[in-house]
């Protein structure tokens, strides 16, 4: 590659660290900064207020639903997709990619229209089933599920590709079963695009807003997630509290990412 | 026999890969399926193994039918071209693989371990990752893993074709010396014919998906089917209708020699040893010969000198495809 002349170099720097300094790092340091305004006083209210409490569990609690399911279908698709020939691929290959380019709010909307348990298309069967899936929890994590579906799947297909299938096949004539192939071979070999994909999904699902609080209804101390705390506490003019609720959401981003970048560098060594 | 196929097609699409293919790979032995690139004989190599399966016929291995046995349950072991090592496991984890899977005592997992790494020349490497080895290394450590489990037949897929020359010849050697020592029925791809004829027992010739001669390294050179075969195996040359080896062809200055076809000489060319001539005969025919130094200076050749070439007294001869078809 030809190296650009050094003022050339130093200007282009310049514009990429401005550049996320100004759109990133500076807005999510003042959020750090409103939160401890005065020390640890507003921020200790801020988690003794049991409605946050209770926001912050469920939304602790859907994230985990949703990061588990995703990993499960994540990694099934994944493989579908790269190690399998059938009608359809390229088509269920778009729609994984669909929450990508959709709207949140849109995704929301989708599911109440199909699983609202009075007018919806399949909601009022489940209902009297004893399902009910929107203002619950269920709907909750459909809808986060949806929002972070192609985060494990983009990670691990790449991997999965590149890989190729010479060691699942050296497995099979060695005598291993398809499940053990998957345990002893593949799942090793792609772990470390799954954890990123886990924690992208993570973190995307505790971040998530629109398609929740569509979903919910976002009754507060009952289906009210932290992101729809934020934004209540905002409107009613406690800014503090919205502010420290906001800065634990961007702590545990901050942190996932880290993890990652401490774990990423071992993989070339593995 | 130990391994038979019987009518097997195999086709992708249009492309035939394998068309109606049978043929007997004797136990014991090292046998190589030779021919060029996209022939089928890697195609065929996988059908045996089980990791490609046959749209028609039958493949049975020591007496029993595999045809439709998944490939884990054939007990075959194959060795793959780009070595298929476990990346995330250790030499010895690799080895001890397919014997885990077994769920073989520990200590007889270790000990056979042991021995495969002391047979494949591996010993001191049982503790590092694959990636800390050379290619040659990653082949002979995917051997020993092919062998762990006892195979009926051992499959290797081109085992030397990602390895620089030097390396590929010494694999080759060891791997004979290695069939003396475990002789396990013992298959190998490979579209290098020096490689096939200095290695193997026996030799199929297979192209576009047909099998052209099996016989041993010896009658395949000596008595080749067809063109094909021989042109596959060595040099060849036509005159007047038949093809036959560049060094087959007997040159005379004088008009003696019986059937024997007019010519100019056209180039000649010293290499090391040999000296390489084109003739140019009065039927039209580019004829290349290959003398020795000693016998180009006896008959006193040169550009330009008119000569007369004819086939050898038992030179191998066949009709040449070009004027046939």
């Amino acid at each position: 590659m030809v190296e650009p002349p050094l003022p050339v170099r130093w200007a282009l720097r310049a514009v990429a660290v401005g550049y996320v300094f100004f759109l990133v790092a500076w807005p999510v340091s003042l959020v750090a900064e409103h939160t401890f305004d005065d020390g640890l006083t507003t921020f200790t209210e801020t988690l003794q207020d049991q409605y946050v409490q209770r926001a912050l569990l469920l939304t602790a609690e859907i994230a985990l639903w949703a990061v588990v399911i995703n990993l499960v279908f994540g990694v099934t698709i994944s493989l579908l997709l790269v190690r399998h020939e059938f009608p359809g691929k390229r088509v269920l290959s778009a729609l994984v990619d669909l929450p990508m380019s959709v709207s949140p709010v849109v995704v929301g909307l989708a599911l109440l229209l199909v699983y609202n348990g009075r007018t919806g298309w399949f909601g009022p069967t489940l209902e009297s089933a004893g399902l009910q899936v929107i203002f619950s929890s269920p709907g909750m994590i459909m809808a986060t599920c949806f929002v972070a579906l192609p985060l494990v799947i983009r990670e691990v297909v790449p991997v999965l590709t590149e890989l190729g299938d010479d060691q699942e096949q050296a497995a099979r004539s060695l005598g291993a079963t398809g499940r053990q192939t998957f345990w002893r071979i593949t799942l090793p070999s792609i772990k470390w695009a799954v954890v990123y994909g886990v924690v992208l999904s993570l973190a995307r699902s505790l971040g998530e807003f629109g398609a929740v609080k569509i979903v919910s209804g976002n009754f507060t101390g009952e289906t009210q997630t932290a992101t729809l705390v934020v934004e209540q506490k905002y409107q009613n003019f406690e800014q503090a509290a919205a502010y420290s609720t906001a800065f634990i959401l961007a702590a545990i981003a901050v942190i996932c990412i880290v993890v990652v970048s401490l774990l990423r560098p071992k993989e070339s060594h593995a | 026999m130990s391994i038979e196929i019987n009518n097997v097609t195999k086709t992708w699409g249009d492309f035939v890969a394998l068309d109606d293919v049978t043929v007997s790979l004797p136990t014991g032995q090292l046998t190589a399926l030779l021919g060029p690139s996209g022939g089928g004989k890697s195609t065929l190599l996988r059908v045996i193994a089980g990791l490609e399966t046959a749209d028609t016929g039958t493949v049975s291995i020591e007496g029993v039918d595999a045809t439709g046995l998944p490939a884990q349950k054939r007990n075959v072991g194959f060795v793959f071209q780009h070595y298929a090592v476990f990346k995330h496991m250790t030499v010895a984890k690799n080895v001890a693989f397919g014997l885990e899977i077994r769920k073989k005592p520990k200590e007889q997992v270790a000990a056979r371990v042991e021995e495969l790494l002391k047979l494949v020349h591996l010993s001191q490497f049982g503790h590092r990752l694959p990636a800390q080895l050379s290619g040659g290394q990653r082949q002979r450590m995917a051997l020993a893993r092919a062998l762990a489990v006892e195979p009926s037949v051992l499959l290797l897929d081109e085992p030397f074709g990602a390895l620089d020359a030097k390396v590929r010849k010494e694999l080759r050697d060891w791997l004979r010396r290695l069939h003396d020592e475990v002789p396990v029925t013992t298959v190998f791809v490979t579209h290098d014919q020096e490689e096939a004829m200095e290695v193997a027992d026996e030799i199929v010739v297979i192209n576009e998906g047909r099998v052209e001669q099996v016989g041993t390294p010896d009658e395949l050179y000596e008595t080749p089917a067809n063109d094909f075969v021989m042109s596959f195996l060595g040099d060849v040359t036509q005159i007047a209708g038949v093809s036959l080896r560049p060094h087959d062809v007997d040159v005379s200055t004088t008009p003696i020699l019986a059937g024997s076809t007019e010519g100019t000489i056209s180039r000649l060319l010293k290499v090391g040893f040999e000296v390489r001539l084109n003739v140019l005969t009065v039927a039209g025919d580019d004829v290349h010969v290959v003398l020795s130094r000693a016998e180009a200076r006896s008959l006193d050749l040169r550009e330009g000198s008119t000569v007369w070439v004819t086939a050898a007294p038992g030179a191998a001869v066949v009709p040449s495809m070009r004027f046939a078809g």
